[in-house]
């Protein structure tokens, strides 16, 4: 009897225990996804203030969005710099990243530290030293300094992708391959690339988010010609909060969640992390 | 058998990268360096005015303030969520995960933006305050330290709960039940088996918190108010308002060094989790 009711009330003391550590959870994910929850139906409000909960709905502001040459011309210059930003880093991000697992060479582990540093280095230091850098090539306010500096900061993304992509593909299958009279370049469209699909995809997509929503460094180096829609944000929520802004934000939204969705469906969470 | 390139090939392929990493981001961090110290002439005069310049210093103290506070508010909120995600089943955690990943995704624009309308003076809380109270409550919420501190903890979250789940996830569940049948209550098995276990992940996502918000610029700007000015606001308030080059590159090297400090404790406290695994 004595003893039931020990274990019964030690279940219940867990019990509180775990409640109160959900609670604390769903505090962090409202937390979490409030800038969303709010910014969504605001833009569906229309009108000249922006209201929550809104008063209507319309699609005014998105109409006014579409019909405002000032914000989609920079959506239109910032889709063209992710895209050549992604296709760049491609280029130089899955060769490099390739030649990393399959090799072994003195400094090799240096190299890839250093690759993967732009990660990591305050993106304010590496605005000013483009800027400074693309003054002296008097490259400063062309849409082509703002996707070098862009493609330098996002290969770190593309190569961790490819890396882990490749770290699960079957180096036997390209030794098989080689000795049946295979060359190099067709080893590795007809069997790397098919092994790291999904991994190169998902690089792809990391790059192409994180040039469309880059702000700091563009900020520095771009000008009137090359205004990117993110700078162009930034400027409208500190000078005059636009209500355009709203919709502007649940467009950017949208294309979040869209990537976000494709990235999990890409790599189904695994059980045990991934070390 | 480890299939392995030949020289050549090897060269050929990280050709771009290094001819990428070479002029776009080793040139232009060593320009840093050395406008920081070149003034038609080899100078000191940048560093002297960091360790001198009061205004320099109290930025700096801002800086260390906001970030530790928003790491820490992110390390609660953080463990609390990732204990929440590690408990329930890979399938369950799918949908869970996306509410934590497109925050992630989020950009940090329309983040600030949402807090902006919020928090401020016709914001949503301040008009629930108006309301309950007819008109005469009202609390200055946007421009101050707090605003940074909210919209900055938005930002790192993510960033705090991957490192700490993934710790969390790696723990052998067989210990938490071995504690159970010896008697042990769910607050000593949190703080004698949990916990500690958990610290590896802990520490990666502290370092990786504190490196982004030491050079955090957006947020500040945007939900800030002069006083709460970070080392990235001045090193652009340099660069663009004053053109004094030399002194927003000394600035910038010093938050540079600050965060390979903290990056290389990061890389160092990681390389020992795997030895550990």
């Amino acid at each position: 009897m004595m003893k039931t009711r020990t274990r019964k009330q030690s279940r219940d003391t867990r019990r509180a225990w775990a409640r109160l550590g959900g609670a604390l959870a769903w505090v962090g994910y409202l937390f979490l996804l409030l800038p969303s929850l709010i910014i969504i139906p605001v833009s569906f409000g229309g009108g000249q203030e922006l209201a929550f909960p809104p008063k209507s709905f319309s699609l005014d502001l998105f109409i006014q969005f579409f019909n405002d040459a000032g914000w989609w011309t920079t959506a239109v210059q910032s889709a063209v710099v992710a895209v050549a930003t992604t296709a760049l880093s491609l280029l130089a991000g899955v060769p490099a990243a390739y030649a990393f697992s399959r090799s072994d060479f003195p400094g090799r582990r240096a190299l890839e530290m250093l690759a993967l540093a732009p990660m990591l280095v305050p993106v304010i230091v590496l605005g000013l030293g483009m800027y400074m850098h693309l003054a002296a090539m008097q490259m400063v306010n062309t849409l082509l300094g703002v996707v070098m500096a862009h493609t330098v900061l996002v290969l770190p993304f593309m190569l961790v992708c490819v890396s882990s992509g490749l770290r699960h593909a079957d180096p036997a299958l390209e030794t098989v391959a080689l000795m049946m009279g295979a060359s190099r370049l067709r080893i590795f469209v007809q069997v790397v690339l098919p092994q790291i699909r999904s991994s190169v995809i998902v690089g792809a997509l990391f790059a192409f988010l994180i040039s469309f929503d880059e702000v700091v460094i563009a900020y520095f180096i771009t000008g009137p010609d090359s205004t990117t829609l993110p700078v162009k944000m930034y400027s409208a929520i500190r000078w005059e909060i636009s209500p355009i802004l709203a919709a502007v934000s649940t467009l950017l939204t949208l294309l979040s969640l869209a990537i976000c969705l494709t990235l999990m469906a890409l790599q189904p969470p695994k059980p045990q992390a991934d070390q | 058998m480890m299939h392995k390139l030949n020289t050549g090939t090897v060269v050929a392929l990280l050709l771009p990268l290094c001819a990428l990493m070479l002029v776009f981001f080793l040139w232009p961090l060593g320009l840093v360096g050395w406008t920081s110290i070149y003034d038609n002439g080899l100078t000191l005069d940048g560093y002297t005015r960091v360790a001198t310049s009061s205004l320099i210093h109290k930025v700096m103290a801002n800086t260390l303030e906001i970030s530790v506070i928003a790491t820490l508010t992110s390390l609660v909120l953080g463990y609390a969520i990732a204990m929440h995600l590690a408990r329930m089943s890979p399938a369950r955690r799918g949908p869970y995960l996306v509410m934590v990943m497109l925050p992630f995704w989020t950009s940090i624009l329309v983040k600030s933006f949402a807090f902006t309308i919020v928090l401020g003076n016709a914001g949503i809380i301040n008009q629930f305050l108006q309301w309950i109270s007819g008109g005469s409550w009202h609390i200055e919420m946007l421009f101050n330290r707090a605003a940074v501190v909210v919209g900055m903890t938005n930002y790192l979250l993510p960033f705090m709960v991957l490192p700490i789940m993934a710790s969390l996830l790696n723990q052998n569940r067989n210990l938490k039940f071995a504690a159970e049948i010896m008697g042990a209550g769910p607050l000593r098995i949190f703080t004698r088996i949990t916990l500690p276990l958990s610290l590896p992940g802990v520490f990666a996502g502290v370092l990786m918190c504190l490196t982004l918000s030491l050079g955090m610029y957006i947020t500040p700007a945007l939900l800030g108010g002069r006083q709460d000015m970070m080392l990235a606001n001045l090193v652009d308030f340099y660069t663009r308002q004053t053109l004094d080059w030399t002194l927003a590159s000394a600035i910038a090297i010093v938050l540079l060094v600050f965060s390979c400090a903290l990056i290389l404790m990061l890389i160092r406290a990681q390389r020992n989790q795997e030895a550990a695994n």
